[in-house]
């Protein structure tokens, strides 16, 4: 199999699993902040927090990638992504702290999740690379 | 590390804003696009949720000085659970109310930040954008989202079809 890069990834646990994002996409690991609700109909959003004068939409990547029992999120990874236009930053709540590791990214399992980008085996565990982008299409675009 | 570019708040001048709640939730208008604010009194049922579906959620008209108003329920509008509406926003340049809960105070904002683009439904032609009320971000509507042009135009030929009479 053939490798795809060798990087940094910041791996965020949602539960008993972890995930992963390329670390140059992050910027910042936050403690749990004042959500605003507001209605809307856009799939995975929870609201928005303020940050620095700022608006940060906040994605629940966790209905997605563990099903909807996943545990209480205890903080906000900070992710930059390609949204329409221009790129934008996004909150994504996460269970408890995060770890920064370098390794070798594989592709993604046959039968992957257009939005599983690729793995990273770690030990004993794999851990899937979330392309953020490609998640956000299929919730909204379905 | 590329600097994402987040929506910044609209280089705006300072706005009046009224502040009103529907279904638990607080939204923000613009002081200037509304004309009145009153009591549910006087309005007459009128339905054509039978017709376009999209405009169920138009249940009422008003008339006051001699303008038919087509009075628009916020909740359906915003899809939230019916709630008991208690006051009307009448608008100022457009022929539409809307009925909401209750309403607060008039207060100034300084800036309107842009939904970021993650927001992608209907909300992008809901709101105007995001203002800071104290330590609460709340949305600032778009009064012209509540009943389009063509939707004005279809329901003013079907008024004076029932009424065999110009309204407007």
């Amino acid at each position: 199999m053939t490798s795809i890069a060798s990087k940094s990834y910041v791996l965020f646990p949602l539960g008993e699993q972890r995930f992963a994002l390329p670390a140059e996409s992050v910027t910042e690991l936050a403690r749990q902040d004042q959500l605003h609700t507001f209605p809307h109909r856009t799939p995975l959003l929870s609201g928005v927090l303020m940050r620095r004068g700022r608006v940060i939409p906040v994605c629940d990547v966790a209905q997605v990638l563990v099903g909807p029992d996943a545990p209480a999120r205890k903080f906000y990874l900070l992710a930059s992504y390609r949204a329409e236009r221009q790129q934008e930053l996004m909150a994504i709540p996460v269970t408890s702290e995060c770890e920064l590791a370098n390794a070798v990214a594989h592709p993604p399992v046959d039968g992957s999740p257009a939005y599983i980008r690729g793995t990273l085996p770690l030990g004993e565990e794999t851990i899937s690379i979330v392309d953020l982008e490609a998640l956000l299409a299929r919730e909204v675009l379905g | 590390m590329k600097r994402p570019v987040l929506p910044a708040a609209q280089p705006e001048s300072r706005e009046s804003v009224i502040i009103f709640f529907v279904a638990g939730h607080k939204f923000l208008i613009s002081a200037s696009a509304v004309k009145e604010i009153r009591g549910t009194e006087g309005m007459t049922p009128f339905t054509m949720a039978g017709v376009l579906r999209r405009l169920e959620k138009l249940q009422y008209t008003l008339e006051r000085q001699g303008i038919t108003y087509f009075v628009i329920d916020a909740a359906r509008h915003f899809s939230l659970p019916a709630s008991r509406p208690s006051r009307l926003l009448v608008f100022r340049n457009s022929p539409v109310a809307i009925l909401a809960d209750t309403t607060d105070r008039m207060v100034e904002i300084s800036a309107i930040h842009g939904l970021p683009e993650a927001f992608s439904h209907e909300e992008r032609e809901w709101y105007r954008g995001l203002a800071l009320i104290g330590q609460e971000v709340a949305p600032v509507v778009n009064p012209g989202a509540f009943l389009g042009r063509l939707e004005q135009e279809v329901l003013r030929d079907e008024l004076e079809r029932l009424r065999g009479a110009t309204t407007l």
